[in-house]
């Protein structure tokens, strides 16, 4: 009798091996890793606050509040909007763990969608966590999934109608954080989470924001900064100073019929000045080799090398350098020091001076890891 | 050769070995191409990949399994017997109109769901028996529901595959309605007329009037049509009315209708049903799992990027040509993400409108394709075919026609926008 069943048996024992391997592994992205904010930490604040919502749910996030003291503007740098985007988000850790602000405040949300950070994306063959060489130590993060894990909301439908516009898209966005603004209060859990950074920008009066991304390298939007119209000038301040630091932007006005994203439905939603920046990620696009951590962290491709020689379509890809993680987290700090800048050459009050930033050469000089805390040093008195 | 050539053939000799020879079914072979590939390409047997892989079409097996299910239940209560009877009441004395008919017919859960194996599980399971009936062979009966199926996926008012090449390069689902009605529309009937001529040259209408009076007589009423009604309302309803009705998502709205189909018949057993059902999808479940593994793993070991490579390094006279290894890659979302969204910027310069309908009419004709042959596999269950590679195998002329079709709007694209936008 039990001879008949073997072969059922023998395959509900490899799936549940293989089922709990896999628990094992996915289970481990459920532990946050730790970030160290700098000494000039004012306090730290859930998201939540905001927006009631949010309460008790896998998408609280933690925002790290460093106040000058010293009447100002006040500025907003979020990562982790796509936590597949890994420069976005390290770019992100290494302002929060370096930053001193002298005027005005800053507020920093690295992990803005938490709950995408617990998960990868199927059928991507993403590496869930990569390491970072500090100058006395490694650290590890999390690579996690462009949209909010699907343990926390589904199921997707079909077609996802962004509100208030109606706009259509596939129903996998219906989880894109980046594709909700601006959210509502009784909506879905990405709904929810867009409308809770309405309502911070709203209330914290923040006057500048930034969404800080990655694209593939054939995607057009990338290498860019998107403006709101109505921030135009700030925006070409900035692709100018930077372009006289050896670094190119592209300034990319925001579409008016492209609904629930930051730079559009910040900037139509509230009184900020919204930019969106994006740099070039080889691991992240269709045409990329085994994906793999060096691929992630080094950027070097030889399939993009390959496709852009075939100059079918425009690739964002340099040659001789790849696409390195510091190259691409470098951009982001110097893109987001810079628009501060630009934005307070047309401020007379409001202004925000921040310090304690390193610049492009020495990003890529001393590495990415170098300007984040060094893990061996545990008891660093604002560990999170 | 480069390792991922060496990779990839590994995975499609290992999977033609184990269908073909072994004779496993299809879903394990998939699987086992999936670890042969992870095992060439260097990564070990990757579990966690696998596992992940495994779900990537987690709803998509839930929709299949609780379709089934509810069409099983109408099966019982005598509702997919009933619409068949009234539908060829009408139309039996004009075949080629019957069978445009029965085309669209079967392309109406596509046009409003985005899904093409809805239309083979609703529409199509509904179809197949008055094809059958008309004297059409079993193999073409599955052969014209599956690319009914495509055409229906195609179609507006929605196109899921647009959607996920929109979704790639910041472009909004606006004004693709006549672009994906000129894509979708002239080719299905084309192909109709195909299987009209080709497939039914003796038919006679004494056989269908015989084939209605042995049809059982038993009257319901129209109360054995409200499931169906309620499954197809809601889903619209959920897309275009998506702020007044609550999202209950496609799997349970086909087990409400289920339970409703319950109520319009006494003394059928859902229990009776749902094994039933569950027994017959669970090939076609386990070719779901297996489709995600081997995408999963194509992805990892980099043979994904290869072929898209491979694509854009076609000479530029060929380049159009990059269009035609779309449905090669067995899946229409797949199909979509992978090529489909660099192939915009490469015809940038040309309507984007009309050359993203045109890609996702090659996207979707992935559905039919090995190794997953996905649509001949549900078509399979339908027209109780075992091997579905047969299906596919009598779909080779309308695919290589609408391949066709395809590359030629998408060479016209701007002239055919001139005229229709």
């Amino acid at each position: 009798m039990i001879r008949k069943y073997i072969p059922q048996l023998i395959i509900l024992a490899v799936i549940a091996v293989a089922g709990t391997i896999a628990s094992i592994e996915f289970l481990e992205m459920h532990h946050p890793e730790p970030l160290y904010p700098s000494e000039n930490l004012t306090e730290i604040v859930m998201l939540s606050n905001y927006s009631e919502g949010l309460k008790g749910t896998n998408a609280d996030t933690e925002i790290f509040v460093f106040d000058s003291g010293k009447p100002g503007g006040t500025a907003l740098v979020c990562g982790g909007a796509h936590p597949n985007e890994c420069a976005a988000y390290l770019a992100t850790v290494l302002i929060l763990e370096n930053i001193k602000v002298t005027k005005g405040r800053v507020f920093v949300l690295p992990r803005l969608n938490k709950s995408a950070f617990t998960c990868t994306d199927p059928m991507e063959g993403f590496p869930q966590f990569y390491n970072i060489e500090t100058r006395n130590g490694t650290r590890m993060f999390r690579l996690g999934s462009r949209v909010t894990n699907p343990l926390d909301q589904w199921p997707d439908p079909l077609v996802f109608s962004h509100y208030p516009s109606n706009q259509q898209l596939s129903g996998f966005e219906t989880r894109n954080i980046n594709r909700a603004y601006p959210g509502r209060e009784d909506g879905n859990l990405t709904e929810r989470l867009g409308h809770a950074v309405l309502q911070l920008i709203n209330e914290e009066n923040i006057d500048i924001s930034f969404d800080l991304h990655e694209s593939s390298p054939e995607v057009p939007i990338v290498n860019v900064i998107v403006y709101h119209e109505k921030n135009e000038e700030i925006a070409m301040g900035a692709v100018l100073g930077l372009e006289m630091q050896g670094q190119n932007y592209s300034p990319e006005l925001s579409p008016d019929n492209f609904h629930g994203l930051s730079h559009r439905e910040w900037g139509d939603y509230t009184n900020t000045a919204p930019f969106l920046l994006e740099t070039s990620n080889p691991s992240m696009g269709r045409i990329r080799e085994a994906t793999t951590v060096e691929l992630v962290l080094e950027g070097k491709s030889k399939f993009y090398q390959k496709a852009k020689e075939t100059k079918a379509l425009r690739i964002a890809y340099n040659e001789e350098r790849g696409e390195p993680i510091d190259h691409r987290v470098a951009r982001h700090v110097i893109g987001v020091n810079e628009l501060i800048f630009s934005y307070n050459m047309l401020q007379e009050e409001r202004t925000i001076e921040i310090e304690n930033l390193p610049d492009y050469m020495e990003i890529m000089e001393n590495g990415t890891g170098y300007y984040l805390h060094d893990p061996m040093e545990p008891n660093h008195e604002n560990k999170q | 050769m480069s390792i991922e050539l060496i990779i990839l053939l590994s995975m499609l000799a290992t999977f033609a070995v184990s269908v073909f020879i072994v004779k496993l079914p299809a879903g394990v072979s998939l699987m086992m191409a999936a670890v042969i590939g992870a095992l060439v390409g260097g990564q070990g047997i990757p579990v966690r990949h696998l596992v992940e892989g495994g779900f990537g079409f987690f709803e998509a097996i839930l929709i299949i399994s609780t379709a089934m299910i509810f069409m099983k239940v109408m099966e019982y209560t005598g509702a997919l017997a009933g619409m068949s009877k009234g539908i060829l009441k009408i139309f039996y004395k004009k075949p080629t109109l019957l069978i445009i008919v029965l085309v669209l017919f079967t392309m109406f859960p596509g046009m409003l769901t985005g899904l093409s194996s809805t239309c083979i599980l609703t529409t199509g399971a509904l179809s197949a028996p008055i094809l059958l009936a008309m004297g059409m062979p079993r193999l073409a009966v599955g052969s014209l529901i599956a690319m009914s199926a495509v055409f229906g996926e195609v179609a507006p008012p929605i196109s899921i595959p647009v959607m996920i090449i929109g979704g790639g390069c910041d472009m909004p689902y606006i004004g693709f309605g006549i672009p994906l009605l000129i894509t979708a529309l002239p080719v299905a009937l084309m192909v109709a007329l195909y299987f009209r001529y080709r497939f039914l040259h003796n038919y006679d209408p004494e056989n269908i009037r015989r084939y209605l009076d042995q049809l059982n007589q038993e009257k319901h009423g129209v109360r054995l049509y409200i499931p169906l009604l309620f499954v197809v309302l809601y889903m619209v309803g959920e897309i275009s009315f998506h702020e007044y009705l609550p999202h209950l998502g496609v799997p349970l709205i086909f087990m409400i209708g289920a339970l409703m189909g319950l109520l319009t018949k006494k003394g059928t057993s859902l229990i009776r049903a749902s094994r039933e059902a569950i027994r017959n999808a669970m090939p076609v479940m386990a070719i779901l799992v297996g489709v995600g593994m081997f995408l999963q793993v194509l992805a990892l070991t980099g043979v994904r990027g290869y072929l898209a490579v491979v694509a854009l390094d076609l000479p530029v006279g060929l380049r159009y040509l990059a269009a035609g290894i779309m449905p090669f890659l067995g899946s229409a979302y797949g199909s979509a993400s992978i090529i489909g969204v660099p192939l915009v910027y490469v015809f940038i310069g040309k309507s984007t409108l009309v050359v993203t309908s045109a890609l996702v009419l090659m996207a979707a004709l992935g559905d039919l394709m090995p190794p997953p042959t996905l649509l001949c596999a549900y078509a399979g269950q339908i027209v109780e075919e075992k091997n579905h590679f047969k299906i596919l195998r009598v779909s080779l002329i309308p695919i290589a026609f609408s391949m066709l079709i395809g590359i030629l709007i998408i060479i016209f694209a701007q002239e055919i926008a001139n005229f229709i936008l």
